[in-house]
């Protein structure tokens, strides 16, 4: 340490303008996405359980594939694209609430809060860095595994059936329940093999027995299409953006909780429990006199946006199946939701926990 | 890096007084948005709260204040200094750092009881009390680390926490033991804490490595640091703000002699651009030959502050004196009425002359011993430490360590 001077100025320097600002500048946005990207354990730890098991998965297949196509089917069928989603879907889930609570925490526990508060800064700015500069860690290794799953499926994947087999029938692909009403109707001979009609039906019986059971139908054709048959470029689009929106949650919630109690551990513990106990359970079965608790966790909600093509085979909404928004179908086990009140819970759990965590950040002792 | 023009040096005894529904319908939208109401409610009203507890406080500082930022008429004076408390003149520009009645509270313990501080401008001021007296809490409180309970406060001459940001821009400061993220390097640390400062600190994250010795460190992790080095790195963050004020807090904890010697003289050259320097320390003789000034803290209180040099004198004076015949003479100093105590020791005999006793009173205790036909062989004067000192005021004698 040497006792040289500083150059000389002739004035004090005045205070940064920026200083005080409640919204977060992007140098600050910056080195928050510095810190914990240097976190070597926490990126492992990420990669891991986003990256890993889908990259792992797809790796081993194709090079199965390519040394014994014969007992080795291709790389990505539907089967493989649902399992690897939802999978993706779960463990986005916990390692980005990881990342959140250690974007809330680590400041606290590891001394520097103090020193980032000493600067002057608003709180409420030192809190909104951390929300980009974590989601600019966790959204990209989702997209890029994703989107990797999506590229061995298309191009690595089984040859595409042109048409579902719906009980024998053969009907085209990509049809939504009125245009399967309308096709059957077009084609009364195929359709009357679908109901117990007797020998010779009229073609008003096969009419009344197609607007009868149109739901029960397109349910099953759905869910076989969905399961021969790999999800089109919007249905993919879709899956990904509910995947980002899924992961995006859990950062924000393990962010929240994480500033709300400044301990890592037992906010992950937290939501492990919420996300591999609660959730699948208040999802699933319905609690007497509870329902509408059930409905205000987040999972529930998200599953009942979760897009056809992860959900083969369950119902759709009040207004039918592929009424709820963005094409969800919904995962549940319980009786769904409006599409309004789905958007009020996954916004009311964004909202709240930044702002519960942002009151105990401007709140705390340093 | 830009020095701060130091403001004309008070004469400091001249500003310092020695003071101190049914589950088979589809949904039931109403509780969800009850729910979320609650919840949104429940944040908001918090933040309310806490604002309407912040626009209290200023109300509450009027109270406790005097006009012109003196101290609460009716306040009493820290003990032990009896007497009603001197108007201190307001330097110009302000003080650096000013509290009025600053009281912060633990539960029961007080941890910071009505505390009135002036540091001077310019100045390398000292918090000198025992473990636990309250130092680091003072710190903590004046930089908005925690909040108060009672009581006003300036830094820079900027209320706090009315006007916190703004003071805070021209502070530096270290607050107890320095932690910084491990996995860090020294220059990504403080490229965040220059992106939170904003403004140009981040210009200003290069030349104080090599200024705190930290230039051959600078791609090792924080980890790997000592905690000399996290000192250091400390300071280098401090000067990030190109501060006016540094408040340092215990800044020789961890430091080996020589780091020691070499932050001692960084405070020295941080005095000498002009900068004020404020640290806590339990190191009496550290605070000794580092600051110009000093406020001695005990169980919260400031019990005496003013320049180091006022202060020991006001102890008294100490003589030895090696004589012939130790007996009679302090018989003869007792008759005399010249000494405030005499002892006996195996030098001879040491005389405690009262506080503020000029150096004629020394003579004058020669010329009456050499009177009476006493052979003097020595008079030494001792001149009293301020560990002596602190010793003596203190009510928690030998905890520090």
């Amino acid at each position: 340490m040497t006792a040289a001077a500083l150059p000389a100025a002739a004035a004090p320097a005045a205070p940064p303008r920026r200083i005080g600002n409640w919204l977060p500048s992007w140098p600050l946005i910056a080195t928050k996405h510095l810190e914990l990207r240097k976190r070597r354990g926490l990126m492992i730890a990420l990669v891991l359980l986003t990256v890993a098991p889908t990259v792992l998965v797809l790796g081993l297949r194709l090079i199965f594939h390519a040394v014994a196509p014969a007992t080795n089917g291709p790389a990505g069928s539907p089967d493989v694209f649902q399992a690897l989603t939802n999978l993706m879907a779960e463990f986005g889930f916990l390692s980005a609430a990881a990342l959140g609570a250690s974007a809330g925490t680590t400041d606290l526990s590891e001394g520097m809060f103090r020193h980032l508060v000493i600067t002057g800064r608003s709180r409420l700015a030192l809190y909104l860095a951390r929300i980009p500069a974590g989601l600019a860690i966790i959204l990209p290794l989702v997209a890029l595994t994703f989107a990797a799953l999506c590229l061995v499926t298309s191009y690595a994947g089984a040859p595409q059936p042109t048409s579902v087999a719906l009980n024998g029938v053969s009907v085209p692909e990509h049809f939504d329940q009125a245009e399967l009403q309308n096709w059957l109707r077009q084609h009364p001979q195929q359709a009357a093999s679908e109901f117990p009609l007797g020998p010779a039906p009229t073609t008003a019986e096969i009419d009344s027995a197609i607007g009868h059971n149109s739901a029960i139908l397109y349910e099953n054709y759905s869910s076989d299409e969905v399961a021969d048959a790999n999800p089109p470029i919007n249905e993919m689009a879709k899956i990904g953006l509910w995947l980002e929106l899924e992961v995006g949650i859990g950062f924000m919630v393990g962010l929240g909780l994480g500033s709300l109690t400044g301990q890592r551990t037992v906010t992950v513990i937290v939501l492990i429990g919420l996300e591999i106990i609660v959730t699948p359970i208040l999802a699933a079965h319905v609690i007497p006199y509870f329902i509408d608790g059930q409905r205000l966790v987040v999972g529930v909600a998200m599953d009942q946006l979760r897009p056809a093509a992860l959900a083969p085979g369950t119902g759709g909404g009040p207004g039918g199946p592929g009424r709820v928004l963005f094409g969800g179908r919904g995962a549940l086990g319980i009786p769904p939701m409006p599409t309004w009140a789905m958007i009020a819970v996954i916004v009311g759990w964004i909202v709240g926990w930044s702002a519960i965590g942002a009151w105990r950040m401007m709140t705390r002792d340093a | 890096m830009h020095a701060v023009t130091r403001p004309p040096a008070p004469a400091l005894m001249d500003h310092l007084a020695a003071t101190a529904g049914p589950h088979s319908q589809p949904f039931g939208p109403g509780l969800i948005l009850l729910v979320l109401l609650v919840i949104g409610g429940l944040s908001y009203g918090g933040m309310r709260l806490s604002a309407r507890r912040d626009a209290r406080r200023p109300s509450t500082r009027r109270r406790a204040a005097g006009p012109k930022g003196q101290p609460p008429p009716g306040a009493q004076p820290p003990a032990p200094a009896p007497g009603p408390r001197p108007a201190v003149p307001r330097p110009e520009g302000g003080w650096a750092v000013e509290t009025h009645g600053l009281t912060k509270r633990f539960g029961t313990n007080v941890a910071v009881n009505d505390v009135e501080l002036l540091v001077p401008r310019g100045s390398a001021f000292g918090y000198l009390g025992p473990n636990g007296a309250g130092k680091t809490t003072l710190i903590r409180t004046l930089l908005g680390l925690t909040r108060p309970d009672q009581g006003s406060m300036s830094l820079l001459g900027t209320p706090v926490p009315a006007q916190r940001r703004r003071a805070l821009a021209r502070v530096g400061a270290i607050v107890d033991e320095p932690r910084f993220h491990p996995h860090l390097t020294g220059p990504q640390t403080l490229r965040l804490l220059a992106a939170a400062r904003g403004g140009d600190a981040a210009r200003r994250i290069a030349p104080p490595l090599p200024r705190v010795g930290l230039a051959d460190r600078a791609g090792d992790k924080v980890a790997s640091y000592s905690m000399g080095m996290r000192q250091r790195l400390g300071v280098a963050a401090c000067l990030l703000g190109d501060p006016e004020l540094l408040i340092l807090d215990e800044p020789m904890n961890g430091l080996d002699p020589a780091g020691m010697h070499e932050m001692r003289a960084m405070i020295e050259s941080l005095r000498d651009e002009g900068r004020t320097v404020m640290l806590s320390s339990h190191l009496l003789d550290e605070i000794e030959r580092t600051c110009d000034a000093v406020a001695i803290v005990d169980q919260g209180r400031v019990i005496r502050q003013g320049a180091i040099d006022e202060l020991t004198r006001g102890a008294g004076t100490v003589v030895q004196v090696d004589c012939a015949e130790p007996d009679r003479a302090a018989k003869l100093i007792g008759a005399a009425g010249i000494a405030a105590g005499t002892t006996r020791s195996q030098a001879g005999l040491t005389v405690t002359l009262p506080a503020g006793a000029s150096r004629e009173l020394v003579a004058d205790l020669n010329r009456r011993l050499v009177e009476a036909g006493i052979a003097v062989y020595g008079l030494q004067e001792i001149r009293t430490s301020l560990e002596d000192w602190f010793l003596s005021v203190t009510s928690r004698l030998g905890d520090q360590s």
